[in-house]
């Protein structure tokens, strides 16, 4: 019941977090794709940099253990194909699964409807899978993390990718300051 | 009618975004997610109106063998998004209703988001998550799929965006 | 924006502190510290049935790590769902965290023992084996022999945990057909995908 109470509360705050940033808006998605309107690329850069910092310093200061924390699968094929496939709807419907939930949320109805197009696909790739099942569970790596890959520290990781993420933002400031 | 509160900055947006995830992972040891509630919800569909076909598939028993469907993690975790997200829409005062004739998008928007959603949902099944499962969350552990499932994402938005220019002009 | 301007200012500084952190995982060579082994062999702490390995799986623990010590060919020709291909060369090179529960296995067992004790010397204590290896993995989770003496709820949990790695139990020598009706378990915190 916690577990519970945890996750609405979690997604209260996801849900109101993505409705400020305007990502309920299906053009101001989209354009992210046109190089119109980079809010897409802020917040997922801004959130995941914000968390990975904060569970690596977090872990450091001891005040939890990072290594016990939930890495997905990696299964390079169908994430591969599936990321394809995903940005491929993404364009198409310039909403994502959870702000699809936002957009609705806000009186939308592009909400809903890609929220049919994504129970419908769910429902296909289901129905399929015993057909998919070789290929969905093709190239299994385990829960495989950067570090692990490149056999860099956890530390050094974390520095390379706080520098990769803060020079695309600030190449985005710098192209949006130009205009 | 209450005035359009402007949005807020991204940056900030983002970095309240990362709190909560963070604090997620702190209380729970697992980030968020969104089209693992979807999933749940079809299976559950499915399990209620098909069970023969529920358990002939591998991917539907992975959702309905962990008690309730309806009751998943995920499953509440997204309801609060919808609440969330209203919640804040409508103190902004935000909340359009696109079913009036002067703001509805035209059929061709959409066609072309129903077709999305399922190019998405065929997607986030393959990949076992979206954007804010594994992109956001698994991105941020550094996961290796996560940052190949937001690579070839954004490199595919990218390249077929000029294709369906019409649709966003 | 000022606010903007001093958030990306403390990230780059907390990133570029980060390698300096100190790493809790470096594994050094060291000696062999015969009597802990020998305790740890006598009271069985060492190994895990392929069973138990397969409920942590299925339960998502934190921080597992299953590790497999066969060759890459050997690997990619079947391997226990969520493992890790660390051939025993290249075992001394890699990171343990000691917080993580690692599992060795590998064909047979006797290879993934032996992986053990090396891990020991680098001064690894937290792992442990599957003594019978992916043959015990293949008869013991996907294709158990359902005991005629146990109780329902024991069969029904042991083919709960054949039938979620893709197995089907054997009754009395024969593969089964559908077992209806699976035990509940409790709630159990279970992985929830994203």
């Amino acid at each position: 019941m916690n577990n519970l109470l945890i996750a609405g509360g979690v997604g209260v705050a996801f849900g109101w977090a993505l409705e400020c940033a305007g990502l309920g808006d299906p053009p101001k998605l989209a354009g992210q794709f046109y190089l119109r309107d980079f809010t897409v690329l802020k917040v997922m850069l801004s959130a995941m940099l914000t968390a990975m910092l904060g569970v690596f310093w977090g872990g450091r200061l001891g005040m939890f253990n990072p290594a016990a924390f939930y890495v997905p699968e990696t299964h390079l094929l169908p994430q591969l194909v599936g990321g394809l496939v995903f940005g491929l709807g993404f364009v198409l419907s310039g909403l994502c699964p959870g702000t699809s939930c936002v957009a609705l949320a806000s009186g939308r109805i592009e909400g809903a409807a890609t929220m049919l197009g994504l129970f419908t696909g769910l429902l296909l790739v289901g129905l399929a899978f015993p057909s998919i099942e070789p290929f969905y569970r093709s190239t299994p790596q385990g829960p495989l993390t950067l570090q692990r890959l490149t056999g860099l520290p956890f530390g050094v990781m974390v520095a390379l990718v706080t520098v990769v993420a803060l020079s695309v933002l600030a190449w985005i400031s710098k192209r949006e300051a130009a205009r | 009618m209450r005035a359009l509160r402007s949005y807020a900055d991204p940056h900030v947006a983002g970095v309240c975004l990362g709190l909560v995830l963070l604090a997620c992972f702190a209380l729970t040891g697992q980030g968020l997610g969104a089209s693992g509630a979807f999933a749940s919800v079809v299976s559950g569909v499915v399990g209620a109106v098909s069970p023969e076909t529920a358990v002939n598939s591998a991917y539907f028993r992975s959702y309905l063998q962990d008690g309730s469907p309806w009751t998943a993690w995920l499953v509440v975790e997204i309801i609060g998004v919808l609440i969330g997200a209203a919640t804040s829409a409508a103190l902004a005062g935000r909340i359009r209703l696109t079913f009036a004739r002067s703001t509805r998008p035209s059929a061709a928007r959409l066609f072309a988001g129903v077709s999305g959603g399922i190019l998405m949902g065929i997607g986030a099944a393959l990949a076992r998550g979206c954007t804010s499962g594994l992109a956001l969350s698994g991105g941020a552990m550094l996961s290796v799929g996560a940052w190949v499932f937001m690579v070839a994402l954004f490199l595919a938005g990218f390249l077929s965006a000029p294709l369906i220019r019409r649709l966003w002009p | 924006m000022r606010l903007v301007r001093r958030l990306g200012i403390s990230a780059l500084a907390l990133g570029l502190v980060a390698p300096f952190a100190g790493s809790p995982s470096r594994t050094q060579q060291r000696g062999l510290d015969l009597d802990s082994i020998a305790r740890a062999i006598d009271e069985g702490s060492d190994h895990v049935s392929a069973r138990q390995l397969a409920e942590w799986i299925r339960d998502r623990r934190p921080g597992l790590r299953v590790i497999d010590v066969r060759s890459p060919a050997e690997f990619h020709d079947g391997a226990i769902p969520t493992a890790e291909n660390v051939p025993i060369d290249q075992l001394a090179r890699s990171r343990f965290a000691p917080d993580q529960t690692i599992v060795l296995y590998s064909q047979e067992g006797a290879h993934a023992g032996q992986a053990w004790v090396m891990l020991r010397s680098l001064g690894v204590v937290h792992a442990v084996f599957v003594p019978g290896g992916l043959a015990d993995w293949r008869e013991e989770v996907l294709s158990p022999l359902l005991p005629s003496n146990g109780s329902p709820a024991e069969r029904a949990w042991i083919a709960d945990l054949s039938h979620y790695f893709g197995g089907s139990p054997r009754i009395g020598g024969e593969q089964e057909g559908e077992l209806a009706g699976a035990a509940q378990n409790g709630s159990r915190l279970r992985r929830r995908g994203c």
